[in-house]
């Protein structure tokens, strides 16, 4: 058999397929002009993107309700998803699985629950995400039936109507009496049908006192520091959008840091690229280990990740040396995570018996003491965290009140238009333009 | 029978590349068109893939279109800065690697398999094992900080990690160094050394002996090592996400990358993915191009 020479592409070949792709550019050049920068990205993502500030109260335009402090809401429970029945016994045998972020529960106290219901044979199999949105895609793909999700309230809307999420029978979790008594009546959640508590958090700053001496929060206006050019490259902000626009709206003087105001949206989109030019950013959710570590001096970080932090210090640092500032009367970003049980999963009964575990006194503090996220448990008092060992006098800052509630920003779900308005500020810094 | 039997052995045997191609190729890209030209859902924020392309929808693609040439074109710094980075390593690419194949083919006698072994043993392992190393070496207390400050005896204070692009080019050269070594070995090792003996009876010196006969006839290896180094290159995020963390060095991988991770937006990337595969088919046709050429000159 002879190697016959292969045909090169002819010219008319080329002019060809140049024709073909002619209508394609047409129909991207003409798309182009008919759409205005930071439009929704889709019609059915065309919302009210024009209504005023403070969305939070607003009904979203797919309809679900938008759950704020201002505007609490109590959910529908779906006709055929109604609670399980009281007194049943947790289904023997079972693999309850857990889906959650990383490094946010402690082994241990899983280990201990699986000793605990031991007569039932219980094995606990714990998958993880990385965002809420990947998470809501698997737990919607149904590819694994997850008994309980570790989640957050703005994304609660979305998994009641979906039908993702199972209403509690509050028969079987007495230990409710001991969480907070915001979070027996969340404005979230309320008559708390599908959630309880997890954890509370501030969002703040974090660095290290050896490699800034400089005391951060004495600032008159500590968020500043992102825009102080003398910490050029040795700091970070938070990998989440809402969070570093909602810190530049509170830098600019705002409150409402989900706002839907073009102005106020455009001036924290100006801010955020001017931080950009004068300190360079990075961008990473791993302050935890970075400022220990000396990777960064200085980081926007939620307030658990300092107090976790002082496990990760390099041989030879003293911990004492982490600091946090979040605003010391509470008036900053605030926020919490809760555990509810997922309608995909194979052991209702069961995961209504971990909740309950999951709020016992012992197990929410064993477990605070290796996340270093705080329960929102009434034996934990924040006036005694420190002197009782719960905390580090350095990082007492980081210690969370309930009264904060009253006062702090939480970061709402927002409507899709408003929200794609987000992401295009978001895009716009992370490209770094 | 037999002519009938040899007629169809070669088809039959590509059969499992195409079966391949049309499985994990086409098929795939043919869902991100659906997916670039679909629907978002409302609650979700998920794609709704349109698979009958007489309904495709053009709203994201115009998106990401007025994002790169609108007047608010914040797309282009991370297209331009990935130009400018891959052209960067590309070139020191073929730099590092062209000595060291030349070494290989020519000089390294018995040991050409010791050297060869050695060419590709960083692909021993993983991109990500390698690029977590590079943190360790990098930090502000790290090995490449202790040598060149001389341990602290010269007062140097560099921070490798704090969205430096020469930290990233060095990532990305250091990462894809060894696809540009393997294609230049071959096509040196191909120069026949007769020819080379021949230039040099003819009077060629040493650069006019490269200008003029080594480099033309290396062109193959250096187009096909171009080319496997450039492509990937120009799709990489995980290097600058790995060595920098900061958006004044994102690329279009990075775009691509938090596109797909933003609910409502996975139209989006499917779009700069696309426009992405536009611009790199430029370099492929012309590779086939001149590959098809030079067989027919052969």
């Amino acid at each position: 058999m002879t190697n016959r020479p292969r045909r090169p592409v002819s010219r008319r070949q080329v002019l060809q397929a140049s024709a073909l792709a002619l209508p394609g550019a047409w129909a991207l050049s003409s798309c182009a002009r008919e759409q205005p920068i930071g439009a929704p990205s889709s019609s059915a993502s065309a919302g009210d993107a024009s209504s005023s500030a403070g969305a939070s109260a607003s009904p979203s335009a797919t309809g679900i309700p938008i759950a704020s402090p201002q505007n609490p809401v109590k959910w529908p429970i779906n006709p055929g998803n109604e609670p399980i029945a009281s007194d049943l016994e947790p289904e023997p045998n079972a693999t309850l699985r857990l889906y959650n972020y990383p490094d946010y529960v402690w082994n241990r106290v899983l280990k201990n629950f699986q000793k605990e219901y031991a007569d039932y044979n219980v094995t606990i199999e714990l998958s993880t995400f990385n965002d809420l949105p990947e998470a809501l895609t698997k737990i919607r793909s149904g590819s694994v039936p997850y008994d309980v999700g570790f989640l957050t309230y703005n994304y609660l809307g979305k998994l009641v109507y979906g039908d993702l999420i199972r209403p509690l029978n509050h028969s079987y979790i007495p230990n409710i009496v001991d969480a907070w008594d915001s979070f027996q009546n969340p404005w979230y959640d309320q008559e708390w049908q599908y959630t309880v508590p997890y954890t509370v958090y501030t969002t703040g700053i974090g660095w290290r006192s050896d490699l800034i001496p400089e005391d951060i929060g004495a600032r008159p206006d500590p968020y500043n520091v992102f825009w102080d050019t003398k910490y050029a490259g040795e700091l970070a902000v938070l990998d989440d959008d809402r969070e570093v626009i909602g810190m530049t709206i509170l830098r600019n003087g705002g409150t409402d840091v989900n706002s839907a105001d073009p102005a106020t949206l455009g001036a924290a989109r100006d801010a955020m690229l001017e931080m950009l030019s004068l300190s360079q950013p990075r961008v990473t959710i791993t302050g935890y280990t970075d400022i220990p570590e000396g990777t960064l001096s200085l980081s926007q970080c939620w307030s658990g990740d300092m107090i976790t932090g002082q496990y990760y210090m390099p041989e030879g640092v003293d911990p004492s040396v982490l600091r946090y500032w979040s605003p010391p009367e509470g008036n900053g970003l605030i926020g919490n995570d809760f555990l509810c049980i997922l309608k995909g999963g194979e052991n209702p009964v069961l995961a209504h018996h971990f909740l309950n575990y999951m709020l016992t006194n012992d197990v929410a503090l064993e477990n605070f003491g290796w996340v270093g996220y705080q329960p929102p448990m009434k034996s934990l008092s924040p006036d005694t965290m420190v002197a009782d060992g719960w905390v580090p006098e350095n990082l007492a800052s980081a210690v969370v009140r309930q009264e904060w509630f009253d006062v702090g920003y939480p970061l709402l779900e927002l409507p899709p238009a408003v929200e794609a308005e987000y992401q295009a500020i978001w895009q716009q810094f992370k490209a770094g333009a | 029978m037999g002519g009938r039997l040899q007629r169809l052995l070669w088809p039959i045997l590509g059969l499992p590349s195409i079966v391949w191609i049309v499985l994990f190729f086409l098929v795939p890209l043919y869902v991100v068109f659906c997916v670039s030209f679909g629907d978002v859902d409302p609650i979700f924020r998920t794609p709704i893939p349109i698979w009958n392309p007489l309904e495709w929808r053009f709203d994201q693609v115009a998106v990401v279109w007025d994002r790169l040439v609108g007047p608010d074109n914040f797309y282009l710094p991370p297209v331009l800065r990935t130009l400018y980075y891959v052209i960067i390593a590309v070139v020191a690419c073929l730099v590092i690697s062209f000595p060291v194949a030349y070494f290989a083919a020519r000089y390294a006698g018995r040991y050409r398999a010791l050297v060869l072994a050695l060419l590709v043993a960083p692909f021993w392992i993983s991109y990500m094992m390698r690029m977590l190393a590079w943190i360790n070496l990098l930090q502000p207390d790290g090995l490449v900080n202790a040598v060149i400050t001389m341990g602290g005896i010269v007062p140097l204070d560099v921070n490798w990690l704090s969205g430096n692009p020469f930290t990233v080019v060095m990532g990305l050269i250091y990462g894809y160094v060894p696809y540009m070594m393997l294609p230049l070995f071959a096509a040196l090792d191909r120069i026949n050394p007769s020819l080379l003996e021949a230039a040099r009876d003819m009077g060629a010196g040493g650069f006019d002996l490269f200008r003029r006969v080594v480099l033309p006839m290396s062109m193959p290896g250096v187009i096909a090592g171009t080319l496997l180094v450039a492509l990937p290159m120009m799709g990489d995020y995980f290097t600058t996400d790995m060595l920098s963390k900061s958006p004044s060095t994102s690329m279009v991988g990075n775009l691509i990358n938090l596109s797909i991770a933003t609910p409502g937006q996975s139209g989006q990337a499917g779009a700069l993915l696309i426009l992405l595969l536009l611009v790199l088919l430029l370099p492929m046709v012309w590779y086939t191009r001149s590959t098809a050429k030079a067989e027919v000159r052969s």
